[in-house]
């Protein structure tokens, strides 16, 4: 285990250039890839999100972390087998048919993938066909949908009709949030879930998932 | 000859000199020049680019300075709003400052049950009827985003129609597309009378804004030049709050606030030449722990300062601000801190039109209370910049003379002097108690959370709104109901 605090630590930092580095010499060591993952890097990212959550880490540091394991995975992805990284889940994500606003959606996603989900990003402005298109074509596990607009919200259940419609509800969580979305309309339109913020969102799609 | 008197000096914030100001402006303008924007309105494309502005292969547009001088030139330096009954109550010029409330909370504080609960059309009659009574808030804006419209495709006209109803103040309000804004000319001008007393006597003002960081959809432009076109003043504050449409620091996020504006003024002055446009990015921050744009930071105050400092630098035209909300979940200690830290700074500062006025949860939820306690903290704050007159009255010597003079010694409080001046020469607060213990006990030991839900229950049984003709009422819900 202490053959990888170092690393550990350079993900806390975000210290880009020394976690790179600590991967390599990892490497070169003789270590197990998946070890160097594990017990280095998301050991790292863990102690970012315990650090978060207890109030003493800011976002720009839980993010800066977030992309110096990216810079690391970089290393690590050719030396993996197909199919061998298992992410926590892949969660669709966009902001609704008519809903330009993306700075709370993006957040999300980021706040997603430094949690370990695959994220993949479908912008603003996602009409509900767009949506089933890419259930079908990604097969995720979760559709997250944001709106900031309440002029805006009535794509959220237009797109979840258009995925029951197309056979898909059942496949996939549909989780929801945006400045003017509750719980209680969350529940009305049926979704699997909100979430007032980021790290909120981060909780509920591991709680849709079954993953602690 | 009578002598000059000595003219009272009221005092005034400035956070930027004229040096900072200047490098602020010259990086919007980079901006412009350099990175460009999105402009997603072929209209509006096409004036830009008629008129000098180069689109790259990146399809960004690229905008040259001098299209903003000219814009600037022709934009008008004050704003006279009106009230809905043709008074000019808010001359927007030299610094006046006029507060108002904010627009569009998700939720609100029941004035009854005093629980958080999600807002419907009836708040917006209610604030509007607050407000209404209010002597020291000058505008209203409809503070909820009522979940119980009919059709929610008429949500911002259901809700202006609302605030016709229930006040005769100036309104600022919102829309979501030219479509809406259309209906909602109409409505205005069935108050005023006609188009020409509308153009005459404006009473509202919209409030536009981009994305940011500089992007121009299709439908906010269209509002804007919509605007332009009727001479219905107009705000355009993109959200570039720092660390999140804008860089985290304070001059970065002013100067790409500034640059969205500034292609705003552009557009608009170009669709209307001489049209009101009331300047000023929105540029609070990014909470860096729980990712809200705080309402309550003292770095808005500080931005606002210095775009007002801009104004009387550069630009000349009236500035959009915000105050007295903030980001506590309750009127609490930390709601009154920071709604007052921001009253007195903007009005220190000279903004000209404030609103979020009664904002808690970071612009979430309103609240009543929030409302009259700010009525309260704006006069307070206006008599504080009103500074101190000195003239041989206020000096008092002869005052001084006479009660000195007496055997044994008198105090002031008996002096005709006291008499004939108090009401002036004191700030006389309604809602801030400084009874003696026993008497605040006696009446039922409510903090200022509790007197201001007292006083808010009896704005609302007892103000009576100055009615519109019921013919008037009549066209406007056919307005409403109209596709």
């Amino acid at each position: 285990m202490s053959d990888f605090k170092a690393l550990s630590d350079a993900v806390i930092k975000g210290d880009i250039n020394a976690a790179v580095a600590q991967t390599q010499q990892a490497l070169e060591a003789g270590h197990n890839p998946h070890d160097v993952i594990d017990k280095g890097l998301v050991a790292g990212m863990d102690e970012v999100g315990n650090r978060f959550s207890k109030g003493q880490f800011f976002v720009p540091q839980m993010l800066r972390a977030a992309k110096t394991m990216q810079e690391c995975m970089k290393l690590l992805h050719p030396l993996l087998k197909e199919g061998d990284v298992v992410s926590k889940g892949k969660i669709l994500i966009g902001t609704v048919k008519g809903d330009l606003h993306d700075i709370g959606k993006n957040l999300v996603a980021m706040m997603l993938e430094g949690a370990g989900f695959e994220i993949v990003d479908l912008g603003v402005d996602v009409p509900p066909e767009k949506f089933v298109e890419k259930v079908q074509e990604n097969r995720p596990d979760i559709v997250a949908m944001s709106a900031l607009l309440s002029t805006t919200m009535p794509a959220m259940p237009q797109t979840i009709t258009a995925i029951e419609k197309a056979g898909l509800r059942d496949k996939v969580k549909v989780m929801i949030g945006g400045a003017p979305v509750t719980e209680k309309y969350a529940q009305e339109i049926k979704s699997d879930g909100y979430a007032s913020d980021a790290g909120g969102a981060v909780n509920k799609a591991k709680g849709l998932l079954g993953i602690p | 000859m009578k002598p000059m008197g000595i003219p009272t000096f009221q005092p005034r914030l400035k956070v930027l000199d004229r040096k900072q100001a200047l490098a602020i402006h010259n990086a919007a303008l980079e901006i412009l020049e350099k990175t460009g924007f999105k402009m997603e309105h072929p209209g509006a494309l096409e004036m830009l680019t008629g008129a000098g502005c180069r689109v790259l292969s990146d399809g960004r547009v690229r905008l040259p300075g001098y299209l903003v001088e000219d814009a600037l030139k022709s934009a008008p330096r004050q704003i006279a709003l009106h009230d809905q009954k043709g008074n000019k109550t808010m001359p927007l010029v030299d610094g006046n400052p006029f507060y108002g409330t904010g627009s569009d909370a998700t939720f609100t504080i029941d004035v009854e049950t005093g629980q958080r609960r999600r807002a419907v059309l009836k708040d917006v009659a209610d604030f509007a009827t607050v407000i209404d009574a209010l002597d020291n808030i000058s505008f209203n804006m409809s503070m909820a985003n009522p979940e119980d419209v009919p059709e929610i495709k008429d949500i911002y006209v259901q809700v202006f129609a609302e605030m016709v109803k229930n006040t005769n103040k100036p309104l600022v309000f919102i829309a979501d597309s030219g479509r809406d804004l259309a209906r909602i000319y109409d409505i205005a001008c069935l108050v005023c009378g006609g188009e020409e007393g509308f153009q005459q006597r404006p009473f509202m003002l919209n409030y536009s804004e981009a994305i940011s960081p500089l992007r121009f959809p299709e439908n906010v432009m269209e509002r804007l030049i919509f605007c332009a076109e009727k001479k219905i003043p107009i705000c355009f504050p993109s959200g570039a709050n720092a660390g999140g449409g804008s860089p985290i620091t304070l001059a970065g996020a002013m100067a790409l606030g500034i640059a969205e504006n500034l292609v705003g003024l552009v557009v608009h002055q170009m669709a209307g030449k001489g049209s009101p446009f009331l300047f000023g990015p929105n540029v609070s921050t990014l909470d860096m722990k729980h990712s809200i744009v705080s309402y309550g930071c003292p770095e808005w105050s500080l931005t606002q300062a210095a775009l007002a400092d801009m104004r009387d630098e550069l630009y000349g035209l009236p500035v959009w601000a915000y105050a007295g909300a903030s980001d506590a979940k309750v009127m609490d200690a930390q709601a009154g801190a920071e709604a007052m830290f921001s009253i007195v700074t903007a009005m220190l500062s000279r903004c000209d039109l404030v609103h979020d006025v009664a904002f808690l949860e970071y612009g979430f939820t309103s609240s009543l209370e929030m409302a009259v306690m700010a009525d309260e903290y704006i006069a307070m704050s206006r008599f504080f910049v009103d500074g101190i007159p000195v003239s041989d009255e206020t000096l008092a010597l002869d005052a001084i003379h006479r009660v000195a003079g007496q055997e044994p010694s008198s105090i002031f409080l008996m002096d005709d002097h006291t008499y004939e001046h108090f009401m002036q020469a004191q700030f006389l607060p309604r809602l801030i108690d400084r009874s003696r213990h026993d008497a605040w006990a006696e009446a039922g030991s409510l903090d200022m959370y509790r007197r201001c839900n007292v006083e808010a229950r009896r704005l609302l049984a007892e103000h009576e709104v100055e009615q519109k003709p019921e013919t008037v009422l009549k066209e406007i819900d056919k307005v409403i109901k109209r596709n």
